[in-house]
C-alpha cells in the first residue's frame, strides 16, 4: 500500500510537471496572423501591420465561404526599428499571442526596398524558429498596410486570396525561402511578384481586386533595379527557369486573327554557344502548346497548317524573349541564373567573374533559341465560320 | 544484462544518429560548402575503421569488460589511467546530447518554462531508467523507438521533392578544394558516430559474431543517412542558407509542404529526436556508472549512477554559466588530440599489445 501510495504520488508529480503546463496556450489565447505587411516609416524605421483572423467571424462552407457583413480580420500595426521591436509593439495592442505559424503572405512595400536595407530585414525570418518560410514574399506598389486592410469580394483575407491568385497562376516559387536562396547564391539575382492594386472597382468602399501585375528585379543589395510588366514578366520567369505554366496570344502573320496557345511544362536550358568562348551563351525555351483559340483562315487539322504554326510560333517567341532578356540585362541584375549556370560548370572562369557579375552580366552575350512542341491543336479542326 | 545482436543494432544506430543528426553536418557544410557530403563521407569512413578496429580489440577480449582487459593489458596504473578518458568522453556526451536537449526545448517550444526543470525531468528519466532496468531497460526502448525513429529519418529527407534542385550542389569540389573539404572532415568526425560504445557493450553481448557485425551495420547506417541528409541539405537550400543553419535537419522538416497541406512536420520530428537523446543519455549513465564502479571495486553501480547525475547536474548548470565550456565543439585540442587517441590511438595500441602477448602465448604453448 504504501509503496502504491508512493508511486501514484511520484507519477502524479511527473504528470504535472513534464506536460510542459507552464508554456500552454489555449487556442483561445493565440491570435493566428495570416499575412504581414511591412512598410517604411520614415526615419530609419519600419512599419508591420499584421492581418489577423478573427475566427468567430470567419464563417464555414456552409455559408458558401464568401465575406460577411461585419468584417473577418483586424489589421494591427505598429512602427519600430526592425522586424522584431514592431513585431512586439503590436504584441503589445493584442489581447492574445501573436502566432506567425500559419502565415501564407509576407508583403513589402516598394518604398521599403528603395529605402532600406532588406537584407537586414531578413535575418529574423532565418533565426527565429517561430517562423515558417513557406510563406510567399511579395512587393507591392504603395502602401502594405492599405494592402492588408482590402476587403476581398470573393475570399474572407485579401492575404489568402493573393496567395491563392499566385498558385492557380503557376507562380509558385516566391517563397521566403526561395528568395534567401536566391539571395545569398553568387550568379543569381532576386525577382519579387508585384502588386498592384485595382483602383477601378469602386461598388463598395475598400473593395478591390489585386492585380499581380508583373515583377521587381532586384540586384545584389536588394534595389530595385527595374519593374516587369505582365508579359515580360511571364517571359522572363520562363528564361529564368521557374516558369510553370501560362498563356500567350500571338497575332497571325499580317494582322489576320490571332492564336492562343497554353504553353506547360516550361523549361529552359543554357550552353555556352561555341566551344571555349565563356562569353557567348546560347539558351534554348522549351515548351508543350496547347492551341487553344484560333481566329486565323488557319484549317488547324491540316499537318501543314501545324508545322508552319510551330514554326512561326518559335520564331515569334525567339524574337519576343531576346527584347525581354536584352532590356533586363542592360539593367544589370542576373536574374536568369547565368551566373550560377557558369558557377557550376565553368567554376574556374566564374572565380575571375563573380566580384562583379552585376557589371560584367551586361558583356554576356547571349542568344535565345525557342523550341516549342505544339502537343494539340484543341478538339475542333477548322473554322465554323462557312 | 544480455544484449541480442538485435537490439545491439539499434543501440548503436540510435546513440549514433542522435550526434549526427545534430552536430556535424552543421560543422561539415560551414568549412566544406556544397562539398560538406564529401566531408561527412570520409569522416564516416575514418569512423567506420575506427568502429573496425574496436571490435578487432573487443573481439580479442570477448570475456572481459573495458576495465578488466585495459588492466591486464597495460598494467594496473596506466589501464586505469587511461580508461579515465573513455570517461571522460561518455561525461562529455552526457553534457553535450543533454545541452541540446535542452536548450533546443527551451528555443523551440517551452519559452517560459524554467530551464532547471525540464533538465531535472530529463535526468530523472535517465536515472530512473538506468537505476530500475540497467541495461535491459536502454535495450528495449531502443527495440521500440529505433525502427519508428529510422523510418521517420529516413522518410523526411524525401518530403521536399518540390523544392529539390539537384543542381545546387554543383560545382563539386572547384569552390572549395581539399583544405576546406579536410577542415569539415576534422571539425565533424567526432560527432558522426560513436564507436566508444562498443568497447564498452561487446561484453554485455550474447553471440560475438553477430554482434559486431550489428554494431558495424549500425555504423554504416548511421554514415549512409549523414551522408545522404547532406546531400538532401544541400538539394533543397543549397550551400550558403545550408552554412549558416546550425540545427540543418530540423530545418529541413519546417521547410515540409506537401500540396500545402502536409506541413510543420517537426512536430513528430522533435519528440523523436528527444526519445532517441533519452536513449543516448541513458547509455552513457549506464556505462559510465558500471565501469566506475568497476573502477572503483564499489560494487553498487545503482548509486553512483545516481552520484553521477548529482555531479552531471551540478557541472551542467556551471557550464550554463560559463559559455567558453559549453561551446567546445570546434575545439582543436578535444578533435586533435583527444578524440583521435581515444577512438584510434588507444584502440590501436591495445590491438597491438593483444596480438603480441596472443602470439607470445601460442608459442609458449607449442614449446
Amino acid at each position: 500500500m504504501r509503496r502504491f501510495l508512493r508511486m501514484a504520488g511520484l507519477s502524479f508529480i511527473l504528470l504535472i510537471t513534464s506536460a510542459g503546463c507552464t508554456d500552454f496556450v489555449e487556442p483561445n489565447q493565440l491570435a493566428f496572423v495570416i499575412g504581414s505587411g511591412i512598410d517604411y516609416a520614415g526615419d530609419g524605421m519600419i512599419e508591420i501591420s499584421h492581418q489577423i483572423a478573427i475566427p468567430s467571424k470567419l464563417s464555414g462552407s456552409s455559408q458558401g465561404g464568401g465575406p460577411s457583413d461585419s468584417e473577418s480580420f483586424i489589421v494591427v500595426s505598429a512602427k519600430g526599428r526592425n522586424v522584431f521591436e514592431a513585431n512586439e509593439k503590436v504584441q503589445r495592442k493584442i489581447s492574445r499571442r501573436l502566432m506567425t505559424s500559419h502565415r501564407t503572405l509576407v508583403v513589402i512595400s516598394d518604398e521599403l526596398a528603395e529605402k532600406m536595407d532588406l537584407n537586414k530585414m531578413f535575418d529574423k525570418l532565418n533565426r527565429d524558429p517561430a517562423n515558417n518560410q513557406r510563406d510567399l514574399l511579395i512587393m507591392i506598389k504603395g502602401s502594405a498596410k492599405e494592402f492588408m486592410k482590402i476587403k476581398h469580394p470573393l475570399e474572407q483575407l485579401s492575404s489568402i486570396a493573393t496567395n491563392k491568385e499566385l498558385l492557380i497562376n503557376g507562380w509558385n516559387h516566391y517563397s521566403i525561402r526561395q528568395f534567401m536562396i536566391d539571395y545569398a547564391a553568387e550568379g543569381t539575382r532576386a525577382v519579387l511578384p508585384f502588386l498592384q492594386i485595382d483602383n477601378n472597382r469602386e461598388e463598395k468602399d475598400k473593395v478591390h481586386l489585386v492585380l499581380l501585375s508583373g515583377y521587381a528585379v532586384l540586384n545584389k543589395q536588394l534595389k530595385i533595379k527595374g519593374i516587369l510588366n505582365d508579359s515580360e514578366g511571364d517571359r522572363a520567369v520562363w528564361m529564368a527557369g521557374r516558369g510553370t505554366f501560362q498563356p500567350l496570344t500571338i497575332p497571325w502573320k499580317e494582322g489576320n486573327g490571332r492564336l492562343s496557345f497554353r504553353l506547360t511544362h516550361l523549361e529552359r536550358q543554357i550552353h555556352l554557344a561555341n566551344g571555349k568562348n565563356h562569353g557567348n551563351i546560347q539558351m534554348t525555351v522549351k515548351a508543350q502548346a496547347y492551341l487553344l483559340d484560333n481566329t486565323t483562315e488557319l484549317d488547324m487539322s491540316n499537318v501543314n497548317n501545324m508545322v508552319m504554326v510551330k514554326k512561326y510560333l518559335d520564331e515569334r517567341i525567339q524574337k519576343d524573349m531576346q527584347v525581354t532578356f536584352n532590356s533586363i540585362q542592360q539593367w544589370g541584375p542576373d536574374i536568369f541564373g547565368i551566373g550560377e549556370y557558369y558557377h557550376r560548370k565553368h567554376p574556374y572562369w566564374w572565380k575571375s567573374q563573380r566580384d562583379d557579375w552585376d557589371e560584367n552580366f551586361k558583356k554576356i552575350n547571349v542568344s535565345i533559341k525557342a523550341n516549342i512542341l505544339l502537343r494539340s491543336t484543341g478538339t475542333s479542326g477548322g473554322q465554323l465560320n462557312d | 544484462m544480455k544484449l541480442s545482436s538485435y537490439q545491439m543494432y539499434w543501440i548503436v544506430m540510435i546513440s549514433s544518429i542522435v550526434t549526427t543528426s545534430y552536430l556535424p553536418i552543421h560543422l561539415a557544410v560551414e568549412k566544406a560548402r556544397q562539398d560538406g557530403w564529401i566531408s561527412m563521407l570520409l569522416g564516416g569512413l575514418a569512423m567506420l575503421f575506427f568502429t573496425w578496429l574496436i571490435l578487432k580489440v573487443c573481439k580479442q577480449n570477448e570475456n572481459k569488460t573495458l576495465i578488466t582487459f585495459m588492466r591486464e593489458l597495460l598494467g594496473t596504473v596506466l589501464g586505469k589511467i587511461l580508461v579515465l578518458m573513455y570517461f571522460l568522453l561518455w561525461f562529455r556526451h552526457l553534457t553535450t546530447i543533454s545541452r541540446g536537449t535542452v536548450d533546443f526545448q527551451n528555443l523551440v517550444m517551452l519559452h517560459n518554462t524554467p530551464m532547471i526543470l525540464i533538465l531535472c525531468c530529463l535526468l530523472f528519466l535517465v536515472a530512473y531508467c538506468v537505476c530500475k532496468g540497467g541495461l535491459t531497460a536502454i535495450s528495449r526502448c531502443a527495440e521500440i523507438i529505433g525502427p519508428i525513429l529510422i523510418v521517420m529519418l529516413f522518410f523526411q529527407l524525401f518530403l521536399n521533392p518540390q523544392d529539390m534542385n539537384y543542381k545546387r550542389i554543383l560545382p563539386v569540389y572547384a569552390d572549395t578544394g581539399w583544405l576546406p573539404i579536410l577542415t569539415g572532415t576534422f571539425n565533424s568526425y567526432c560527432y558522426i558516430v560513436d564507436p566508444s560504445i562498443a568497447l564498452m557493450l561487446f561484453y554485455f553481448a550474447e553471440n560475438k559474431q553477430t554482434a559486431s557485425r550489428a554494431i558495424l551495420w549500425g555504423t554504416a547506417t548511421t554514415v549512409i543517412w549523414g551522408v545522404m541528409a547532406t546531400i538532401v541539405l544541400m538539394f533543397v537550400t543549397g550551400p550558403q542558407i545550408a552554412s549558416e543553419l546550425v540545427v540543418p535537419i530540423y530545418s529541413l522538416t519546417k521547410y515540409i509542404s506537401i500540396l500545402n497541406f502536409i506541413q510543420n512536420i517537426d512536430a513528430f520530428y522533435i519528440p523523436l529526436w528527444l526519445l532517441a537523446a533519452f536513449i543516448k543519455l541513458s547509455l552513457c549513465l549506464f556505462m559510465l556508472s558500471y565501469g566506475l564502479s568497476e573502477w572503483t571495486g564499489f560494487r553498487n553501480w545503482r548509486l553512483i549512477a545516481c552520484i553521477v547525475t548529482g555531479i552531471w547536474l551540478v557541472f551542467y548548470i556551471y557550464s550554463n554559466y560559463n559559455i567558453r565550456l559549453s561551446f567546445t565543439l570546434k575545439s582543436v585540442i578535444l578533435e586533435g588530440v583527444y578524440y583521435p587517441f581515444v577512438y584510434l590511438v588507444l584502440p590501436a595500441i591495445l590491438w597491438v599489445i593483444g596480438s603480441v602477448k596472443k602470439r607470445r602465448k601460442a608459442k609458449h604453448s607449442i614449446s
